[in-house]
């Protein structure tokens, strides 16, 4: 009984310890997390609500701050902007990603290679490839020489420089650059479907294409929403590039201003705090219902 | 239920493609389903046409880097010609870039930065993850969850707040904005490496660390002996998806660094340069090398391992 006893408490003991160690091993990342992160999300819900500048608050305005979001007019511009980005650049990239993943997937001479080249874009960072684009797409760059030998006159159309063109420009720019990370989620969902499958389906004498829509595609379910919630997310957060090839002003004529670009001038260069942080919100809350419609197919989906 | 804690934590269902990736060190290509007898001479020549086409496509990714490559060797009034290659190959751009426009500063503040925030990310992660996946203590579930729900509040929401936090930090009342320090302190670690870590050493069987326990070792030579020499996989993709990350971070250096030339890192630098310079292209093609050349050659040498960071850190989207 007091054997029991005793070997009770020092297993209690113990367990208070890895308690204890527990705790302190996660302390510093999640005092990060608690401070950096969720702070910082209660802190921008809070000055949403506030005309507040460099000096903290000025005044009181309660939905003061999302009613103009409905009526700024460069807000709007923005969004649009945004969206017309995504429309086009989302479908290319699930495309292209798809189709990359496919075809490396087969067993292939030199696949490691092929799989490599595709995702190297996504490897160098997004200025360097941003400035590589601006030199290619500059009124005397490679396009245009290439169009100028092909109509065989002098063509010289900047490409960022233009506001027909510069959102496009960046579009293209990242179909191709982010049309690897694609390919890579696409890969990794191809993995799961069983072997079997297409074994069954060669021994009916189904060809590589009817194979492919009527067996790979529909499998690739899980894949899809996937691809497609991490691919809208991305264009919903479109910055780096509008920025650097704009100067930070989304120009020219505000063709490449993005929600976050305007975000970023409204708080850094206006110092409109707690407007910066109501566009925030509603980019958060955008995000957010993606992220949980995506998890919601994600999780009734078997990835197997 | 005491033996399998893990089981109660929130299942996300992306990352086991991740988890297996990191286990596997790389992607398991499965058998393309067999050919059939008598269709060979199509098989044949659409192999041919396959080849054929994944090296133009191939080209295509490559000819932009090529080109940016040969215009760094290029001078200037050659840079705005169609020269495939440069009619003399000088080294003349870099010199420039290094010496004139300061890029050999940018070079180092990019290296010192990136290398801080992967050690400390590499460090807590793996703490943390092994705590999550082994030790057992009261709200370990709750806490989890906060760490999964950081991944869902987009930086730029951050933006505001980290930067008025920043120029007066809370409690200690310090400028750090403009600051290493500054930057270092909001990238310790971040929610996905921690993740992968943890979702690594699940996969560990149970039995070293009760083998290391019958020796009297304490929970930290446990994790520091046992645990992280068997996670290289897992230390190698938080290493480079980390490294990659803080490489080539534009947006944080921008709100941190914005106005202090001495601190600025590549891809500052290349903005800078390019809204001063607007057309010194060989320069600025010599700045990109710079900056693309490290981290392929990281990519090339350890490419698998970005495979594994990647998948995993597409949870975060």
């Amino acid at each position: 009984m007091t054997v029991a006893k005793s070997r009770g408490s020092t297993l209690g003991r113990e367990s208070v310890r890895e308690a204890l160690v527990g705790y302190a091993f996660v302390a510093l990342p999640i005092a990060s997390f608690l401070i950096f992160f969720m702070y910082p999300l209660g802190y921008a819900f809070y000055i949403s609500y506030f005309d507040w500048g460099a000096l903290g608050r000025i005044e009181s305005l309660g939905l003061g701050n999302y009613r103009e979001i409905l009526h700024d007019d460069l807000f709007g511009h923005a969004l649009r902007n945004t969206l017309r980005y995504a429309v086009i650049v989302v479908p290319s990239q699930m495309a292209l990603g798809l189709a990359l993943a496919v075809t490396v997937n087969q067993a292939l001479r030199f696949r490691t290679f092929f799989r490599a080249a595709f995702y190297f874009p996504a490897v160098a960072g997004s200025i360097a490839i941003t400035a590589v684009a601006a030199y290619i797409l500059s009124s005397d760059g490679l396009l245009n020489a290439g169009i100028s030998s092909v109509r065989g006159s002098e063509y010289h159309h900047s490409w960022f420089g233009d506001s027909g063109t510069a959102l496009e420009s960046i579009m293209a720019l990242n179909i191709w650059t982010t049309s690897g990370t694609m390919m890579l989620f696409y890969l990794a969902t191809l993995q799961s479907i069983p072997t079997d499958v297409y074994e069954a389906a060669a021994i009916d004498g189904a060809g590589s294409w009817r194979t492919f829509w009527k067996i790979t595609f529909p499998l690739l379910k899980p894949g899809h929403f996937f691809v497609a919630v991490v691919s809208v997310i991305g264009s919903l957060q479109i910055f780096d590039q509008a920025f650097f090839v704009s100067g930070g002003s989304g120009g020219p004529n505000y063709s490449t201003m993005t929600i976050v670009l305007y975000l970023f001038n409204t708080a850094i260069d206006g110092v409109r705090f707690g407007y910066a942080s109501a566009i925030g919100i509603v980019l958060f809350a955008m995000i957010a219902t993606l992220t949980l419609i995506q998890r919601l197919l994600f999780g009734r989906a078997e990835v197997a | 239920m005491a033996d399998t804690p893990e089981r109660d934590l929130p299942p996300v269902r992306p990352v086991v493609a991740a988890e297996q990736l990191a286990t596997e060190g790389e992607v398991a290509i499965g058998t393309a389903p067999a050919g059939i007898p008598g269709r060979e001479r199509s098989e044949k020549s659409r192999r041919v046409i396959v080849y054929i086409l994944l090296f133009f496509v191939a080209l295509l990714f490559f000819i932009p880097f090529f080109w940016s490559v040969t215009t760094s060797l290029k001078t200037l009034p050659e840079s705005v010609g169609f020269n495939l290659l440069p009619e003399h190959p000088s080294i003349r751009a870099y010199r420039q870039a290094i010496s004139a426009y300061d890029f050999n500063r940018y070079f180092l503040n990019s290296v010192f930065l990136s290398v801080v925030v992967t050690m400390s990310t590499l460090f807590l992660s793996s703490l943390g993850g092994y705590a999550f996946a082994r030790l057992r203590f009261p709200g370990r579930e709750v806490l989890f969850f906060l760490v999964l729900a950081t991944l869902m509040i987009p930086h730029e929401l951050r933006l505001v707040p980290v930067f008025q936090m920043l120029i007066d930090f809370p409690v200690l009342h310090v400028n750090l904005l403009g600051t290493y320090q500054g930057y270092f302190l909001i990238n310790l670690v971040s929610a996905t490496s921690l993740f992968l870590m943890r979702q690594y050493f699940l996969t560990i069987p149970k039995d070293y660390e009760e083998a290391a326990k019958l020796d009297g070792a304490g929970y930290f030579k446990t994790y520091w002996r046992v645990m992280l020499p068997l996670a290289g996989p897992a230390l190698a993709a938080v290493t480079i998806l980390t490294f990659q990350g803080a490489w080539n971070d534009f947006f944080w250096p921008l709100i941190i660094f914005l106005g202090d030339e001495s601190k600025y890192t590549l891809p500052l630098g290349m903005f800078q340069f390019r809204t001063q310079f607007y057309t010194l292209w060989p320069e600025l093609m010599a700045a990109s090398v710079i900056a693309i050349v490290p981290i392929a050659l990281i990519y090339v040498f350890f490419q698998r391992y970005f495979v594994a960071g990647v998948t995993a850190a597409g949870v975060k989207g």
